[in-house]
């Protein structure tokens, strides 16, 4: 049992169980402890709960899919532009609108929302596109670099195999690389869901859990806001675990 | 044994690559003519290439694959689709396999579709690919293996399938560079059985590799080019060329039990490399 204080130690998987139990236990005592008395800063376990139960009551699921058909939605419009921008990136006329594109990553969301707003009147198109916009830039980035990081042996066997200049980009970085597109998009899948609940708290339209969060915010509904992180958490959680293990049943030749 | 040299396969001309106006190799000239044995049915060309490392080796497979444009000079190969003996033609990317140390693959292929892949721009049928495929599936010891991707076959596997795929994407030549190395023994047989059946399936299939294993170049090769800087008028110079050829065939040293008179040859060998 000593061992698991040690650096490197090497465990039982029944063990590594055990230490996630006590962490586990550990935080949940602390929190029903620490939020035991009258006052309290963080909402105790019994209005957490409250908070979920109502919620539910006010069509949390509904809420949900809300929030899960953006994020689709979305995502799927920004990996078509990110692919087109990245898989033409080798092409040099193109490669420098990729790489201005990726750099688009540093502007802040507000401000340039304005100018969204002007142009597309319709909330849900708006969260849409305002979410595509600022996602094409991280996914083009991630996707560029998935593509610079092709060795070029690569490059040279397909040549050797008498491939056209489209054949390689079609074998090499589009067919050869497709695993690795399911993983930038788990990997990106934090950001575009902390941006969701962001765009959808900003530009109300078909509620989502965004929407929900400033409505507690603005009742000051400690309960509801931390059973909302939990969701959202756990809904993040679970895409990631999903996404994964999507692209290892699609993809038995990848192991990133 | 006796033995008679016919065409030439191989035909390089004072051939210079630089990158970036920085000369890696220059004045390169080789031939390398189909050799017949009496008695024997088909005897490839096995042509291996050694030097220190930086020396231009691999510089040199890629612009005799024609992976790389050349600054100067020509590569030529005979041309199979004429009938004239000793047609030629100016190789391009795709003429002469290439085989890399790393035994690269498409990674999202299995073994039965990159050779599919491979045949994709040959007259054959359907069935006539899928007889192909099997048929060399079978000869090379791949049929356990025909529907596992890359990262699910040992290293031999998958030089033997870049082998394969190479030889028919490209039609006889196959250039390997350094096949040999990080293999144990029991690889390095198998690397080896690989050559004599290439070598042993048709007349005209050559193969060159180059290797740091100065002993198995001498053990297995037919003609060893050794590849190092040139001393010209006492000066070294800093780009790579041929500084020494050494024709097995024409020394009696080929096709026969390695022996004292291939060791002093790995001894010359060696030094020509040393002050190269």
């Amino acid at each position: 049992m000593k061992n698991i204080f040690y650096p490197f130690a090497i465990i039982s998987k029944s063990k590594q169980l055990l230490i996630v139990l006590f962490w586990f236990l550990l935080l949940m005592l602390t929190w029903f402890v620490g939020t035991a008395g009258e006052k309290h800063l963080f909402p105790s376990p019994v209005q957490v709960f409250e908070g979920f139960s109502s919620l539910f009551n006010e069509g949390l699921v509904v809420h949900i899919f809300s929030s899960l058909k953006l994020c689709f939605l979305s995502i799927s419009i920004a990996i078509i532009l990110s692919a087109f921008w990245a898989y033409l990136w080798p092409i040099p006329v193109i490669k420098v609108l990729s790489e201005f594109i990726t750099k688009l990553r540093f502007l802040p969301l507000a401000g340039l929302t304005l100018y969204i707003t002007l142009v597309i009147h319709e909330a849900r198109n708006m969260q849409i596109w305002i979410m595509v916009i600022f996602l094409t830039t991280f996914l083009t980035t991630s996707l560029i670099s998935v593509v610079s990081n092709i060795p070029q042996e690569e490059f040279d066997h397909a040549k050797t195999l008498k491939c056209s200049k489209f054949e390689t980009i079609w074998q090499v970085i589009i067919l050869g690389r497709l695993d690795f597109v399911i993983d930038v998009i788990r990997q990106n899948l934090a950001i575009t869901w902390m941006m969701l609940v962001t765009v959808e708290s900003t530009v109300s339209s078909e509620g989502g859990l965004g929407f929900l969060i400033k409505n507690s915010e603005k009742f000051s509904n400690h309960g509801r806001i931390i059973a909302l992180q939990i969701i959202i958490l756990c809904i993040g959680l679970l895409l990631d675990w999903s996404i994964n293990y999507l692209r290892k049943a699609l993809f038995r030749y990848s192991k990133i | 044994m006796e033995f008679e040299f016919k065409e030439t396969l191989v035909y390089v001309e004072n051939l210079s690559i630089s990158y970036h106006g920085v000369c890696i190799i220059k004045d390169i000239n080789l031939t390398e003519k189909d050799v017949v044995r009496k008695g024997k049915d088909s005897t490839g060309q096995i042509i291996a290439v050694v030097g220190r490392s930086g020396r231009g080796k691999s510089t040199f497979f890629k612009a005799l694959t024609g992976l790389v444009p050349l600054n100067e000079g020509k590569v030529l190969i005979r041309d199979f689709s004429k009938e004239e003996s000793n047609s030629a033609k100016n190789v391009e990317e795709g003429d002469i396999g290439f085989v890399d140390q790393k035994y690269t693959l498409f990674r999202h292929k299995t073994v039965s579709e990159t050779l599919l892949y491979a045949l994709r721009n040959s007259a054959f049928s359907a069935t006539e690919k899928e007889t192909k495929i099997n048929g060399l599936l079978k000869t090379w010891g791949l049929e356990s293996v025909k529907d596992k991707y890359p990262n699910e076959l040992s290293g031999g596997q998958k030089q033997r399938t870049a082998i394969i795929e190479q030889l028919v994407s490209s039609d006889r030549f196959i250039v390997l560079d350094e096949p040999f190395s990080g293999l144990d023994v029991g690889n390095i047989r198998e690397v080896k059985k690989s050559f004599e059946l290439l070598s042993n399936s048709s007349e005209y299939n050559t193969i060159v590799f180059s290797t740091h294993d100065i002993q198995l170049a001498t053990e297995i090769a037919q003609v060893i080019y050794v590849i190092g800087y040139p001393t010209i008028n006492g000066e070294q110079k800093k780009y790579g060329t041929i500084v020494a050829k050494y024709d097995l065939r024409e020394m009696g040293l080929c096709w026969s039990e390695y022996g004292p008179k291939h060791k002093k040859l790995y001894d010359d060998i060696v030094e020509n490399m040393m002050m190269s």
